[in-house]
């Protein structure tokens, strides 16, 4: 055991002194982070009591559907826990830096095991256990429950930790004996994105905008049938439900036996595990050593199309981006995430396709019109957080290798703005692309066509400046998997801004775009107010845009030049 | 060739660099030595254009570094002592972005690019990734990468380190080439027998201080240590002297 703490000595060490070592402005975005933490923390509370509060007043079926629920947070949370531990173990026990200080030392692999375990499943649990509190919370206060409950609810939640983490891990040393751990991550995070969009585009399927239609439904039970969440008394997650379940609610018997199962299993695979790992891990971490090789290099054609795209640029640009778009290639953890992007385009569109717009009570042109306008502010937080994924990233991307940039003659202010164009380019496009289909699939007129595509060019501009302006502010040039580089603070502000960055804009033009409407529909002519109303508005959107335009690009340039910690 | 005039470089209240003067002159090879944290990959980041000096100058050729980045940079090669390079591109195409930050015509770049390759002994290894590389062989790209643009000054932060000998061997007769040829070679390292080897003359640095500048025989003059190695005399004007009693007190 001395071992064990020996080896988890310097991350208590290190993240002792990450607390001690704050500076004002660490301390701020710490308290930015925890006051938007707080706010979503309590976002979950409130919906979860509510929902918990109108089940409870539900006869005879409202505690089968608060268990019902509670069996799909568990569910969730076991398969996000496993997913979660697969890439942290992948990393943890194979690709940390200070594995070949630790394995060339005389140590017991109990030890190593334990440590790296424990290393492991706090990592990728602490997050998950954060935002379940409120879950857990909202039934500790909706069935009025008083300190024994949260006893328990510790209790219970060690073990399946301990489970979800022992197979995390499992399945990460299995992989890596099979594959080289480079390469398992890029299997897992395909594996990842197929199985998290198939579900997504799954749920989306079944039209839940359905279960508001009272005409869908000819019976309860087929009502029941659609809330129906996969259970299985095989599953460690149907026992911490019914740990939990069984002592909130009345006639509830299976506390005990649910309870000792978990903790019996909890056990169990750890010390399986244990005896596992001292026999196959060190195969493992030497197959893990192993590199991948070059893809592209030999396709002609992939290169020819490059070099022609690219031929009118500047040397210096062309080289940039050109070696942009190999390094994307070849970085699954980049070019997977286009698996997402193609994922949100299908979904947004299809939400369009779909709209019962015949139904409503209201004119179907006015409606048509009205949708299409919202969907400015739709396509623009899509926009958003398809840039904080792409975008915001492009500096941080350099890493280490950032010297290069900053030694050579290439200017800062030539590097930053070409990453903008790249990006812009690629943003203008989806832009437009989901503007023009959503309209084409809502039918609508000229006006509003012209309207969205000129609005949201001119918001492409302000989202890929505040992304690519925020990632010079905030670099990461440190972080080992690039997916990461949104997940810091810059990444947080960056979204906070865009999206107050299109809420203004889209209140702005609401106020003219509804007057033109009501006068189309009305068949009256605007008044010279109206039309001074129009003009203020458009010159309003005009300005903001060219200040997030031009700010956020200036902002970065100025501290990207003076950041020297790299 | 280079001119350190007056710099300095503070990191809150540890002064780092503590108002530095120095010329290194055209075709000369210049050893920066000193202890850990005495300042020298300080000094040197400030050289190639990585920091900025809190006061003072820095003067390349005739280009002002705060003034004239672009100029400076352009006759410039920087070799750092950590190779960090972009891991998923392979050693040619990595060559070949150089090439293009420093605008090298691309038949030129191409033509480099098989040239030096083939003089690091990294030809086989051309079309394979970087993150692939042993950290010698990343050191000996990234040489490769500071020189395919042939600059007039060279900057090198220990450059012997990850090397095997036969690449150590081949970096001396590359940049005693270079030197030869009118290229200055401003080099930081803890080899002080590399350094008295190769180097032309040497400045030692100590808690951000320029302590003493010269050729060999100025450095045994003034430190009075006449007919002693470079190891005696740095030891001398570092004050660590004592370092033979602590060598004796550690034998078993």
């Amino acid at each position: 055991m001395y071992h064990v703490l020996c080896l988890v000595y310097p991350k208590i060490a290190g993240l002792r002194n990450r607390v001690r070592l704050r500076n004002r402005s660490a301390l701020t975005k710490l308290a930015i982070a925890v006051v938007l933490g707080l706010l979503f923390w309590s976002g979950i509370f409130a919906v979860f009591y509510r929902v918990l509060v109108y089940l409870k007043g539900i006869e005879g079926f409202g505690d089968i559907l608060a268990a019902k629920l509670l069996s799909m947070v568990f569910l969730t949370f076991f398969s996000i826990l496993i997913f979660s531990n697969i890439i942290t173990a992948l990393s943890s026990f194979f690709m940390s830096e200070e594995l070949q200080l630790i394995i060339s030392s005389p140590l017991q692999l109990q030890d190593l095991y334990l440590a790296k375990f424990f290393e492991t499943i706090i990592n990728s649990s602490w997050m998950v256990v954060l935002f379940s509190l409120p879950v857990f919370l909202s039934y500790g206060i909706a069935y009025k429950q008083a300190l024994p409950y949260y006893g328990v609810l510790i209790t219970t939640m060690v073990p399946f930790i301990i489970i979800c983490g022992a197979i995390g891990i499992c399945i990460a040393i299995g992989l890596t004996l099979a594959f080289p751990a480079r390469r398992v991550r890029d299997v897992m995070v395909l594996l990842f994105l197929f199985v998290g969009i198939g579900l997504y585009c799954l749920f989306r399927f079944l039209q839940p905008e359905k279960l508001v239609d009272p005409e869908s439904f000819r019976t309860v039970i087929d009502y029941f049938s659609a809330l129906q969440a996969p259970t299985s008394p095989f599953l460690p997650s149907q026992w911490a439900t019914d740990t939990i379940a069984s002592f909130l609610m009345p006639g509830g018997n299976d506390f005990l036996f649910n309870f000792l199962l978990l903790w019996s299993t909890a056990l169990a695979v750890m010390i399986i595990e244990t005896a596992v790992f001292k026999k196959i891990y060190f195969a493992a971490w030497s197959k893990s050593q192993e590199s991948t090789s070059a893809r592209l290099t030999k396709n002609r054609l992939f290169t020819f199309i490059v070099k022609r795209l690219l031929s009118r640029l500047a040397p210096a640009t062309r080289a940039l981006i050109t070696k942009d778009i190999y390094c994307f290639f070849r970085d699954s953890g980049q070019w997977s995430q286009l698996f997402i992007l193609s994922a949100i385009i299908v979904i947004y569109l299809y939400n369009f396709s779909v709209l019962p717009m015949e139904k409503s009570p209201f004119p179907t042109i006015y409606l048509q019109n009205i949708i299409a306008f919202l969907n400015l502010g739709l396509a623009g937080f899509t926009l958003a957080a398809v840039a904080v994924r792409f975008a915001f990233p492009a500096i941080s991307i350099e890493g280490e290798s950032f010297w290069i940039i900053k030694s050579s003659p290439m200017q800062l202010r030539s590097f930053i703005w070409c990453k903008f164009w790249m990006n812009f380019t690629f943003l203008l496009m989806l832009a437009e692309s989901l503007i023009l289909c959503s309209n084409y699939l809502l039918r609508v007129d000229g006006f509003m066509l012209i309207v969205s595509s000129i609005t949201i060019a001119l918001m492409t501009f302000g989202i890929t400046s505040l992304s690519i302006g925020c990632g010079a502010v905030y670099p990461r040039f440190d972080v080992e998997n690039k997916a990461q580089i949104p997940t810091g603070f810059g990444g947080l502000m960056y979204m906070i801004l865009a999206v107050l960055f299109i809420g203004v804009i889209v209140v702005l033009e609401a106020g003219p775009v509804y007057t033109v409407l009501m006068s189309r529909f009305r068949g009256a002519s605007l008044t010279a107010v109206q039309w001074i109303q129009i003009i203020a508005s458009g010159a309003a959107v005009v300005v903001i845009n060219a200040l997030v335009f031009y700010l956020p690009m200036r902002t970065g340039i100025r501290r990207l030049s003076a950041f020297e910690n790299f | 060739m280079i001119r350190l005039i007056h710099l300095s470089k503070q990191y809150n209240s540890l002064v780092a660099v503590n108002d530095v003067s120095l010329e290194v002159f055209s075709g000369e090879i210049f050893g920066f030595l000193g202890p850990n944290g005495a300042g020298k990959t300080t000094t040197i980041r400030m050289i190639a254009g990585l920091l900025k000096p809190t006061s003072g100058s820095i003067v390349i050729d005739q280009w002002d570094l705060s003034q004239h980045p672009v100029e400076a940079k352009r006759i410039t090669g920087f070799i750092p002592d950590r190779p960090f390079i972009y891991g998923k591109l392979t050693g040619r195409e990595f060559l070949r972005f150089i090439g293009g930050l420093y605008s090298l015509p691309p038949d030129q770049t191409e033509e480099r690019i098989r040239q030096f390759l083939d003089l690091f002994n990294l030809e086989s290894w051309g079309d394979e990734l970087v993150e692939g590389f042993s950290h010698g062989m990343k050191q000996r790209l990234v040489m490769a990468s500071a020189l395919i643009h042939r600059p007039r000054v060279i900057i090198v932060d220990e450059p012997m380190v990850g090397l095997d000998p036969a690449g150590a061997k081949l970096v001396k007769r590359i940049f005693k080439g270079l030197c030869r040829s009118g290229v200055t070679i401003f080099m930081s390292t803890h080899t002080l027998e590399i350094a008295e080897e190769m180097c032309d003359r040497i400045g030692i640095i100590q808690e951000g201080k320029l302590i003493a500048v010269g050729t060999m025989k100025e450095l045994r003059e003034s430190s009075g240590t006449e007919g002693k190695k470079l190891e005696s005399i740095f030891f001398k004007l570092t004050g660590e002297e004592e370092m033979t009693e602590v060598i004796e007190a550690l034998r078993f």
